[in-house]
């Protein structure tokens, strides 16, 4: 969010080191696979989980510190850099706690707050002591995607169609092929009838799986902040159908078609298009947890086609590089207005879906989906 | 032996219906009428399925055929129509762009047989830039209903220039979303993906320029199947199967689906 003093060439000076809050299945699944690909430039140095158990656990798979609390990981003098993996409502106060403590650069994963006026405070504090921040969309760090956005020429500003398809399998099934875990959240089984659990579920489906996307959709709509919901339907048992329209009539004018169903099959499907008139970009993306390489793009026009990728690495060791560059002061970091924006565009969508959803579950006598 | 119908065929319906290729590759079966008998009334009719078409098939009927093909119909009200054919035992035809492709067939029964499990149904149709959306959601929805059955509660949500988006449910409630999108860089066709609890079936039915077989996968806990590719285009099929009824004896069902699928579209709100 701002520039970094310090410069040094990448991989010439001992590892810098990372904390991590929160060491749930995701930091054993996705963080610590990226970061043993990067032992270089990147050496995890403590890890913190409201859990001993857990924290001592994973600590030990990389030979770091560990810890209960935050201020334990933040006064580590070794941490140089660090990541927040807890729940969301945590992410705010962590990100603001790590600037102040005066580390190099902040890993936040999505979202990294709840509202306008945290990601507000966030950019303030970050202004204020020079720290840093990138979120973890790890999609906008994927060579794939990176490739379509030096390939894709005007297609932000001609692009009238934008779809973000999501099939994924359980989480599980990929976390097992990344690591051991040692700790799951628990599953439950959801009231289906109960307007609330349709809600929860809707805004937990953008603020927790569209959101990967929603800053690649951003991209292709300038005028994001005139929404308009055309449908927000709940797919069983997890997943959505949102469709949205957003801008006015006419060259500004964006169709949103957003959706995703997770459920027990084996296999993923994770594709984000934007279509003009005369050029249409594809990008597939692999599934997350499992270091199975970057995207692949495919961007054509008329009837010629050109591919990029697959690159070796994907959007998780993307961000990770980065965050090294960042701490190192050799990259500039990204806007905090980019990061704001991308955020209340998220929360916007969330909001709009939640309203419509129950909305119509109140006109629905059926029950069966909203 | 079977015996060889003679077609004759409107410029509109060899333009957008590829009849002289189609009768070419059945040449036991059909013969343009021109050469092989010309001083008798062609046995066969093609016609375009542009307004109207209804009026042109039953002068068809009146002046003598045995069988019409309609390439492309507009939703149209096809009741005049189904009672003269039944009173004159004429064979009526669609060459449907992309329903009547014949991979559709077994997509039919892949489909069918996972429905109740369903979860989601999502479908894209692709078409040029400048096709009319109204148009292509017709083609488009009676591909889909070919191999899902009906659909309650379809609902236009929006439709423009760019395309359209229609929103439905199959009869286990699971929500259904078909989207049409205009451009020149997609190829033209139709995908259609049903996702059930633990995999689903997904249909990708090319356009009839040329033999592209529709590719039709089965995905469920065992793997993935991926079902016969027919080589076939779906105006081919269409005569092939006209053919077939017309050497039994029997009555294709065409009009009465289409029928169906008029009403459908005249409901759309």
């Amino acid at each position: 969010m701002s520039s970094h003093s310090q410069a040094a060439p990448l991989g010439s000076l001992r590892p810098l080191g990372v904390g991590i809050l929160g060491a749930g299945p995701v930091t054993q699944a996705i963080h610590l696979p990226s970061l043993a690909r990067l032992r270089n430039i990147l050496q995890v140095r403590h890890i913190m989980d409201v859990d001993a158990t857990v924290a001592e656990s994973v600590a030990a798979r990389v030979g770091a510190n560990h810890s209960t609390s935050m201020d334990a990981l933040l006064g580590d003098p070794e941490v140089d850099i660090v990541a927040i993996c807890s729940p969301h409502q945590f992410h705010a106060d962590q990100v603001i706690a790590a600037c102040r403590a005066g580390k190099k650069a902040v890993l936040c994963e999505k979202p990294f707050a709840m509202s306008g006026e945290e990601a507000a405070r966030i950019s303030a504090v970050s202004e204020e002591t020079g720290v840093p921040i990138i979120v973890g969309a790890m999609h906008t760090f994927d060579p794939g995607w990176l490739a379509a956005e030096a390939n894709w020429g005007d297609l932000p500003e001609t692009a009238h169609t934008i779809r973000s398809s999501i099939v994924l399998p359980p989480n599980a099934r990929f976390e097992d092929f990344a690591t051991e875990i040692i700790t799951r959240p628990a599953g439950g089984a959801p009231d289906y009838s109960d307007v609330e659990t349709i809600k929860t579920a809707l805004r937990g489906g953008i603020m927790g799986l569209a959101i990967h996307d929603l800053p690649l959709v951003r991209r292709f709509t300038p005028d994001f902040e005139d929404l308009e919901i055309l449908q927000a339907r709940h797919v069983r048992p997890f997943g959505y159908v949102i469709s949205l329209r957003a801008g006015k009539q006419g060259a500004g004018e964006r169709i949103i078609e957003l959706r995703a169903a997770m459920n027990k099959t084996w296999k993923p499907e994770w594709v984000f298009e934007a279509i003009s008139d005369d050029a249409a970009l594809r990008v597939d993306f692999t599934p997350s947890y499992v270091q199975a390489g970057s995207a692949v793009t495919t961007i054509t026009r008329g009837s010629t086609s050109t591919t990029y990728g697959p690159f070796e690495h994907n959007g998780y060791e993307g961000e990770w590089r980065e965050l090294a560059k960042l701490a190192l002061g050799t990259k500039q970091p990204p806007s905090a207005e980019s990061l704001i924006n991308d955020l209340t565009f998220a929360i916007a969508i969330a909001d709009a879906t939640v309203d419509l959803a129950a909305a119509e579950h109140a006109n629905s006598h059926a029950g069966a989906h909203s | 032996m079977s015996s060889q119908y003679t077609v004759t065929a409107t410029p509109q319906a060899e333009e957008s219906g590829a009849v002289g290729l189609a009768v070419a590759s059945l040449p036991e079966s059909f013969g343009p009428a021109s050469e092989a008998t010309p001083t008798l009334i062609p046995q066969i009719s093609a016609i375009d399925g542009a307004p109207g078409w209804t009026t042109e098939a039953i002068k068809a009927i009146d002046g003598g055929a045995l069988g019409v093909v309609v390439v492309n119909p507009v939703p149209e009200n096809t009741a005049a129509l189904r009672d003269a054919a039944e009173t004159a035992g004429v064979a009526v035809v669609l060459d449907q762009r992309w329903a009547s492709n014949p991979g559709l067939a077994g997509a039919e029964d892949a489909v069918r047989s996972v429905a109740g499990r369903a979860a989601m149904l999502d479908t894209v149709a692709t078409a040029t830039a400048g096709t009319d959306p109204e148009r292509l959601l017709t083609e488009h929805l009676a591909a889909v209903v070919r191999v899902t059955g009906q659909l309650d509660a379809l609902r236009v949500l929006r439709r423009g220039t760019h395309g359209y988006t229609v929103s439905g449910r199959l009869p286990n409630g699971a929500p259904v979303s078909l989207q049409g999108v205009l451009s020149n860089s997609r190829p033209a066709g139709v995908d259609l993906r049903l996702y059930t609890d633990d995999g689903g079936v997904s249909i990708a039915v090319p356009e009839p320029l040329a033999a592209w077989p529709a590719e039709v996968r089965a995905t469920g806990p065992q793997g993935e199947i991926l079902l016969p590719t027919l080589y076939e285009s779906a105006h081919r099929t269409t005569w092939r199967r006209l053919k077939e009824d017309l050497d039994a004896g029997t009555f294709p069902s065409d009009l009465a689906g289409f029928a169906r699928l008029t009403e459908s579209i005249a409901h759309l709100s």
